[in-house]
């Protein structure tokens, strides 16, 4: 039996990507053509022996539903783990009360009838690997209450804008939580990702419930690292990082991984990746088919030119076509000789009569779901 | 079962000799194809799209890994309540001795148990190697219609090449087959078995039970027992099919039927949603195209990697193709590397071989094609 008890958490209210997260939460976005934002926390948890968790979910539940299912995908023994969904039962409309504190209480029972001793909680939102049984062992050789896992980074001034970070003491002690304002190059980017003790994370629940019923988990955790009472600390994480907290972050997480030195510290063949298979047939290339620099997914048919972009299963590229830095998602089809450039384009759309949609990396464009253009 | 009362058993014991080294470790049903599939992935995926619930598989040859993989049935979704892919290789029993599987019959009289504990009014046979797409319901439906006491899958074949295959003399205006004729030096029809019967279960058992006692029989279903139907003048019909059917059995069709798919409107259509064909999922990253790469009419899947050039060429789950290095007219199976420079030409390189750089295999102008199942050093 796993120590922990593996929690996928949703974003926070100041989160929102434009255009897409209408459709669908972020953990249900397509990530890389096969795979979903929310595969790489629960492969994380499975694959570090974590065989009970809870994927908590705000709003748009179906494309989420969808691809869980019934977890079976994630390789977790059904009979003595679980992927289990919950949900927010609040009817209200406004969303700040929607909060992961208000249905992390709604479930309190449930997570502390489990026989799990801690706690494990990932974001749904963000991509990246890591060991949690390690993060676990450090957690527990350190005796902190709390562990925050972090990243550092050199580019906070343009990216990231959406996050929060650390301010860190020499012993890794976290003195304080703050958004990141753009004002500094080198942050410690927190990846929204916590471990402590099951009684820990409910007296934290209980008490923040009774603070405001506005309050996060990120925000009594703040608290109580201003406090300076409870031992909070920070471990650095290491290999790819990719937060997706708002449009641009989405579009740049799928390029960044053309360059294949960033996929492979990603992808390793020992912490696999599991997702829903589609049972899609291969990609089919054309004579007139030119693929550059892209990632490819399987069911699509290329007619056409293909640069520097992640195309979604099941698209059709006709002829004349180019697609150039560029995220397609699943089942689009792109007409001929329609030009496209710096684009994320929804699942099921069609560009047909519309010829030229450029738009600069800096500031990518967005075609919807099921439009036709 | 519940849904049509019928019980499929697939024979998937052959070798595949023809198939030289791509059969020395596995059965020919297990031979990979089209990019991603196994050839058993063919009628299994047909058993599921067709609403069959109950499948055996009979194993023979080299049968380890068809057993893993058919086994359990996930991911044919054979694998609900009341249904399910059972292996069933040769097994010892009370009342006999354990013996091989004497021919396709035989398989099937050596587990009669087996298709009595399900009871069904139907069974259909199938041949564990074959690539196509069909709907058994649709020949289930002609097999009641007819009040037939089984029914034959056939395909019209050139005249020609029609005396390399089971053929059936029919009468024209009903389809009841009147005279079956195996490899006929001078055919009268182009109807070719398929190798794909329905039969009542209670006449096949009944005939099947006499074959195992007749010390002439080769408990071959081409051989004994249709022609045992004939002679007891039992309604025998064809059905015609329709549609893209291969039967690979050297390197040279394995390869062509490869080939195929490279057509824009080629027969078997695998991108048809509505009968998609299952197989094992695996765990690798779509396929990327390097800045390097050229790739011009090809078939590759997912977990590939290509840095050099790319024609008329099928290429299998997680194969490399490194920069500089040329793929034409050429098979990658599951795993296989080109490395940098190497040039691979009318070749069918087998699973997991490495070419090393710079080195080159197989020719433009060869008369067949090349099959590379060892690793090709410089």
């Amino acid at each position: 039996m796993a120590r922990a008890l593996g929690i996928v958490s949703f974003s926070e209210n100041h989160i929102w990507v434009e255009g897409m997260e209408t459709y669908r939460s972020i953990g249900a976005f397509s990530f890389l053509g096969r795979y979903r934002v929310i595969d790489f926390p629960i492969s994380n948890m499975s694959n570090s022996g974590i065989d009970r968790i809870q994927v908590y979910i705000r709003r748009k539940p179906r494309s989420l539903v969808e691809h869980l299912g019934t977890g079976r995908h994630y390789n977790i023994n059904s009979k003595r783990g679980y992927v289990q969904m919950l949900f927010t039962d609040s009817p209200q409309e406004n969303d700040y009360y929607n909060t992961d504190i208000k249905v992390y209480a709604d479930h309190l029972d449930r997570i502390e009838r489990a026989s799990n001793t801690h706690v494990v909680i990932a974001p749904a939102y963000m991509v990246y690997t890591q060991d949690f049984d390690a993060l676990l062992n450090m957690h527990e050789e350190s005796g902190a209450d709390v562990t925050l896992l972090y990243h550092s980074v050199d580019n906070a001034k343009d990216a990231y804008q959406n996050c929060d970070c650390l301010n860190l003491n020499r012993q890794k002690g976290v003195d304080s939580i703050e958004r990141n304002n753009g004002t500094k190059k080198n942050r410690n980017i927190f990846m929204d990702t916590y471990v402590m003790k099951k009684e820990v994370f409910s007296e934290l629940v209980k008490e923040a419930q009774k603070t405001s019923s506005m309050y996060t988990l990120r925000r009594i955790i703040s608290d109580k690292c201003m406090e300076g009472e409870m031992d909070i600390r920070g471990v650095a994480h290491k290999g790819f990082f990719a937060p997706i907290t708002d449009f641009k972050s989405f579009y740049d997480a799928n390029l960044s991984l053309l360059d294949l030195k960033n996929a492979k510290s990603l992808f390793n063949e020992s912490w696999p990746i599991y997702t829903r298979t589609n049972d899609s047939s291969p990609a089919q290339y054309f004579d007139t088919a030119d693929v550059k620099a892209s990632f490819i997914s399987n069911g699509c048919l290329i007619e056409g030119t293909v640069e520097n972009s992640v195309i979604g299963r099941g698209c059709v590229i006709k002829p004349g076509a180019v697609i150039k830095d560029s995220v397609v998602l699943a089942g689009a089809v792109i007409g001929d000789n329609v030009h496209i450039e710096g684009h994320v384009v929804d699942k099921y759309a069609k560009i047909t009569r519309m010829k030229e949609l450029v738009a600069e990396p800096g500031n990518p464009g967005y075609v919807k779901r099921n439009d036709i253009v | 079962m519940k849904q049509n009362n019928m019980l499929a058993m697939i024979l998937a014991g052959g070798r595949g000799s023809r198939l030289h080294d791509l059969t020395n470790k596995v059965a020919k049903p297990a031979v990979s194809y089209g990019g991603k599939y196994k050839i058993i992935d063919f009628p299994l995926s047909n058993c599921a799209n067709s609403g069959i619930d109950v499948v055996g598989v009979l194993t023979q040859y080299e049968s380890v890994l068809l057993n893993s993989y058919v086994a359990g049935g996930s991911r044919w979704g054979l694998d609900a309540r009341d249904s399910g892919v059972f292996v069933l290789p040769p097994r010892e029993k009370a009342d006999a001795n354990l013996d091989v599987y004497r021919g396709t019959a035989d398989a099937i009289s050596q587990n009669i148990d087996f298709v009595d504990n399900y009871d069904p009014e139907y069974v259909l046979i199938l041949s564990g190697d074959h690539i196509y797409k069909m709907n058994y319901a649709k020949m289930l439906q002609s097999h009641k219609e007819n009040e037939a006491d089984a029914t034959i899958a056939v395909i019209e074949v050139p005249m020609k090449e029609a005396s390399r295959f089971g053929i059936m003399n029919t009468e024209p205006e009903t389809g009841r087959i009147v005279e079956f004729e195996e490899k006929p030096a001078e055919p009268k029809s182009n109807l070719a078995s398929m190798g794909i019967y329905i039969f009542n279960w209670k006449l096949l058992r009944k005939m099947l039970v006499a074959d195992m006692k007749n010390e002439e029989s080769n408990h071959d279903f081409g051989k004994d027992i249709i022609p045992a139907l004939l002679n007891d003048d039992k309604r025998l019909f064809a059905y015609k099919f329709k549609g893209y059917w291969k039967d690979v059995g050297t390197i040279d069709s394995l390869w062509e039927a490869n080939m195929d798919l490279l057509d824009k409107k080629n027969g078997l259509d695998l991108d048809d949603h509505t009968w998609k064909i299952y197989t094992e999922d695996v765990l690798v990253l779509p396929q990327y195209v390097s800045s390097e790469a050229s790739i011009k009419r090809a078939y590759i899947t997912q977990g590939c990697i290509i840095e050099g050039e790319v024609r008329d060429s099928v290429l299998f789950t997680g194969a490399k193709v490194g920069v500089g290095a040329k793929v034409i007219d050429s098979v990658l199976m599951p795993g296989a590397v080109v490395e940098e420079g190497a040039v691979v030409q009318r070749a069918l390189v087998a699973d997991g071989v490495k070419i090393s750089s710079n080195v080159t295999v197989g020719s433009a102008d060869s008369e067949h094609i090349e099959l590379v199942a060892k690793n090709v050093k410089g």
